[in-house]
């Protein structure tokens, strides 16, 4: 099937650049078709899993009480009528306490009102159903209480002071408001379980109304006339898993008005008439390869010649980041849309330190002169590299191999390229029986989560592949993750994120790859377009959008 | 033995065909490894994994899943497809209704325009219509069915606009109840006339893509069994007779030309509902062919459960019905023994 499909897309090519259609007629009129690349898996905020196609639709039927603006960071009203600070009073003096004002005459699409009752009830929700793929920690890890005050007064109590609670926490697709009469009528809350009827239907109070969720085919949304806000100008369709080439093939014919696309289909669509390209911005999802510091004896594939306590040695994990090609990486599979950015903090979130030493030029010398000293050259190594088949990651993969391979004859790096199922499933072993893997992080809005996730020698991902058995200094790195997430003066907190990559410099746990850059293609008939990456992929608000 | 007692002989016989390919089918799907990976993501912990692995049983050694799989597909549940995001048997007749309706057009297509040009270059041997259907034919078998597809797909949905992908208007389709899944007889039955005009619209592509390899192949036998039918004796005695050519052609020459082409008609069935695999994936079309796929990349052992069982009654029922239909056609054809 696959050699079918690569065929296809080779002849696709070949015959689509003299597709000519009349970029004047708007096709599809009042609706905006959107190709998209996966099917969602729930439509339920208590279920859905950070970067999954069911936080697209989430985004456009859910309210949350703050949201993120068009144009960056910036955190906007949503349905609180007011962003907290401590100058309006809605954050206490100690930082432990928020009060968001809800709005009044907002109505779910089940015509019930939006109270305060409703906004603890989605909270208290997702904790108590604490699903494994859900985000149920997005609150329970932060959140002590919550209390309705009034019909339209809703307080949060943290556990400790936060500086990422409102711009990573209350923006959460998990943290959208939803019904609590349609949940209770349908289903209720029970704990470990899922809710079938809210994964496969939606009562918001968003811009849109779940109009048909037509499995592997489309996703219809009807505009809210209820909306407390801008109503959405365009009712939507999402059409679901096109092939890459059909989606391409169908903006240009103008049946679709936005694609998802990747950097490999940017040279097909650049030109194309009526077509816009909109390569501004960055994913905010690092591409990385992961080492394992937490190999089980005798678990590595029989190919694989390395000690156990391989990536122990920080001058191994050094090497490899200085041996990596990374433009052959940005240049090659990423067809120039990214950055270099082999920091732990993607250019565009908070802490990000554009002045803290970086790895980002293969330097062949300095990798040799590390593998030298850990005593690995003369004899050399094989070592196993495990990745999803035929994506960007599989693609980083074999980068790797030729950058570590051209290094030394004496090494070897074997890519598993394997399904995405096969590789989940080795992933979330503990431990991992691989050396090394290669994936994204999901994507956050604020510096803490990619700190006490992937890089806290306790934290999520850090205890499992065993941290703490490298780096130099786990209790200072600690230190510094668990000081930033309760400082909120924000130049305190910016120089501590800036001393923490300084450190994971010298100590690194992971070789990042690039900063994958947004591609992204539309009809130049659509107006108010704004992408905005911290939105939930295809971070689009469908509601700006007009035709 | 009479029609009647062979059919009920072989039904009684189904069930146990169905346990047994069951057994086999689920054994083969679990020595690819467990299931759980369609249910997960990269970023779920050990401990998060081992929660969805109690969620469907995957915890428990393979008989018992066995065991929970039938005793769920005796209560009408399917299992859970991580491609679908939704119950298995929720999505099945839906998308098995838009196959088979699918391959029911491609076989009408097929069938008429098979027999048609085979009967037409069969009584026009080594003539130029002969010939050109016989080009006609040779690129219908000979031609990938993507490539064919794609040709169709740029020619009229992108350069020429005039039919379209997918399987409906959304809004047309959203307007009409769906008590049989079958979008044409849906439409007609709810009498909603520019729905049916949409779901014929949305079936000509892919059925005419689908249906044109299987053309060429009936084409190709219905006119060798014409020609040799042509020159049997019998033939001659009807022209003897009198008869009318047309009617020696068509109610005497034609009958009998069917028998094997009956027989290559049902095969075809299966060469249709495997091109749909194909057809699908370029057309948009939402059946089981395209769901499939995505299961079988992704690993989703629920949905090929189902549709691996779905295909082997399928097949064990077209076998049975185009035994029937060739012991109809000839009385020569003794049954079950």
């Amino acid at each position: 099937m696959r050699n079918i499909l690569i065929l296809a897309h080779t002849i696709l090519l070949g015959l689509f650049l003299s597709v000519g259609v009349n970029s004047q007629t708007i096709k599809n009129p009042g609706v905006l078709v959107h190709a998209a690349d996966d099917e969602a898996t729930t439509l339920d905020p208590a279920q859905v899993e950070a970067g999954e196609g069911g936080e697209t639709v989430i985004l456009q039927v859910y309210d949350r009480l703050l949201e993120f603006g068009p144009s960056g960071p910036e955190l906007i009203p949503g349905l609180a009528t007011t962003v907290p600070s401590v100058d309006n009073g809605m954050i206490s003096d100690d930082g432990m306490t928020y009060t968001f004002e809800i709005r009044k005459g907002a109505v779910f699409h089940d015509g019930t009102d939006v109270t305060a009752e409703d906004v603890k009830f989605s909270w208290d929700r997702i904790v108590e159903m604490d699903l494994p793929e859900g985000q149920a920690g997005v609150i329970s890890d932060i959140v002590a209480e919550t209390q309705a005050v009034d019909d339209y007064t809703f307080q949060v109590t943290l556990l400790e002071p936060s500086a990422s609670f409102l711009n990573s926490t209350v923006v959460s697709m998990a943290a959208s408001i939803v019904s609590k009469d349609a949940v209770m009528a349908n289903g209720g809350v029970v704990e470990g379980e899922p809710n079938e009827y809210m994964a496969q239907n939606a009562v918001g109070s968003g811009p849109y109304k779940l109009k048909a969720w037509n499995r592997g085919e489309n996703i219809l949304l009807d505009i809210n006339e209820n909306y407390w806000g801008n109503k959405a100008k365009l009712a939507a369709r999402i059409e679901i898993g096109a092939e890459p080439d059909v989606r391409v093939l169908g903006l240009r014919a103008g049946n679709y008005d936005t694609i998802e696309t990747d950097p490999s289909f940017v040279a097909d669509i650049e030109g194309a008439d009526g077509v816009t390209l909109h390569t501004g911005g960055l994913l905010l999802e690092p591409i990385h390869v992961g080492f394992n510091l937490n190999i089980p004896e005798g678990a590595l594939p029989k190919e694989d010649t390395i000690p156990t306590d391989f990536f122990h040695d920080p001058r191994i994990r050094q090497a490899f980041n200085y041996a990596f090609d990374y433009e052959a990486f940005l240049y090659g599979p990423l067809a120039g849309f990214g950055e270099f950015n082999p920091h732990y903090l993607p250019i565009g979130i908070f802490g990000h330190d554009p002045d803290a030493p970086r790895y980002g030029a293969q330097d062949k010398a300095k990798a040799e002169e590390l593998f030298r000293a850990a005593g690995y050259w003369d004899n050399g190594f094989s070592v196993s590299v495990i990745t999803e088949e035929a994506n960007l990651f599989a693609d980083a993969a074999l980068v790797l191999k030729d950058s570590i391979e051209d290094l030394n004859p004496n090494f070897r790096i074997n890519v598993l390229a394997v399904a995405e199922a096969v590789f989940d499933e080795a992933h979330a072993q503990n431990p991992v029986e691989y050396a090394m893997w290669v994936k994204n992080a999901d994507p956050f809005a604020d510096p803490h989560p990619y700190m006490s996730a992937y890089q806290h020698p306790d934290g999520e991902w850090g205890e499992v592949h065993g941290f703490a058995n490298g780096y130099r200094n786990p209790e200072k790195i600690a230190e510094l993750i668990d000081g930033a997430s309760t400082e909120l003066d924000v130049e305190k907190r910016a120089a501590m994120y800036s001393e923490l990559q300084k450190m994971l410099f010298d100590d690194p746990m992971w070789l990042i790859t690039a900063q994958e850059g947004v591609t992204m293609a539309y009809r130049e008939w659509v107006t108010g377009f704004v992408h905005n990456p911290l939105w939930p992929r295809p971070s689009l608000r469908f509601s700006y959008l007009d035709k | 033995m009479q029609i009647r007692d062979y059919i009920i002989r072989r039904l009684m016989i189904l069930p146990f065909l169905i346990i047994g390919t069951s057994i086999i089918v689920f054994a083969l799907t679990r020595i690819g490894g467990s299931p759980i990976g369609i249910y997960l993501s990269h970023e779920m912990s050990p401990a998060e994994v081992q929660e969805m692995k109690e969620r469907f049983h995957l915890d428990k050694p393979v008989p018992i899943q066995y065991f929970y799989w039938i005793k769920g597909v005796a209560q009408g549940d399917l299992g859970w497809s991580g491609v679908a995001s939704a119950p298995v048997i929720d999505v099945f007749p839906k998308k098995f209704a838009a196959t088979m309706e699918l391959a029911i057009a491609a076989g009408i297509v097929a069938v008429s325009l098979g027999i048609a040009m085979g009967t037409f270059a069969g009584a026009r041997r080594n003539k130029f219509a002969d010939h050109v259907i016989r080009i006609i034919s040779v690129s219908g078998a000979s031609m990938p069915l993507f490539w064919f597809s794609i040709l169709l797909l740029i020619v009229f949905w992108v350069w020429l606009g005039w039919f379209p992908i997918g399987r409906s208007d959304p809004n047309l389709f959203e307007a009409i109840a769906h008590p049989t899944g079958f979008y044409t007889i849906d439409a007609l039955l709810a009498g909603n006339w520019d729905a049916f005009k949409d779901a014929v619209w949305h079936l000509i592509m892919p059925a005419v893509a689908l249906g044109y390899g299987a053309t060429a192949i009936i084409a190709r036998m219905m006119r060798s069994s014409l020609i040799e039918e042509l020159q049997e004796d019998y033939i001659d005695a009807a022209k003897a007779k009198g008869l009318p050519k047309n009617v020696v052609l068509k109610k005497h020459a034609r009958r009998n030309a069917l028998v094997p082409t009956v027989t290559v008609i049902g095969l075809t069935f299966g060469f249709l509902l495997q091109g749909t695999v194909v057809a699908e994936i370029i057309f948009r079309w939402p059946g089981l062919g395209r769901w499939m796929a995505a299961a079988v990349l992704r690993g989703d052992q629920a949905t090929i459960m189902t549709y691996v069982m779905f295909t082997s009654i399928l097949f064990l029922i077209v076998n049975l019905i185009v035994d029937v239909v060739y012991a109809n056609l000839d009385r020569r054809v003794e049954l079950g023994d």
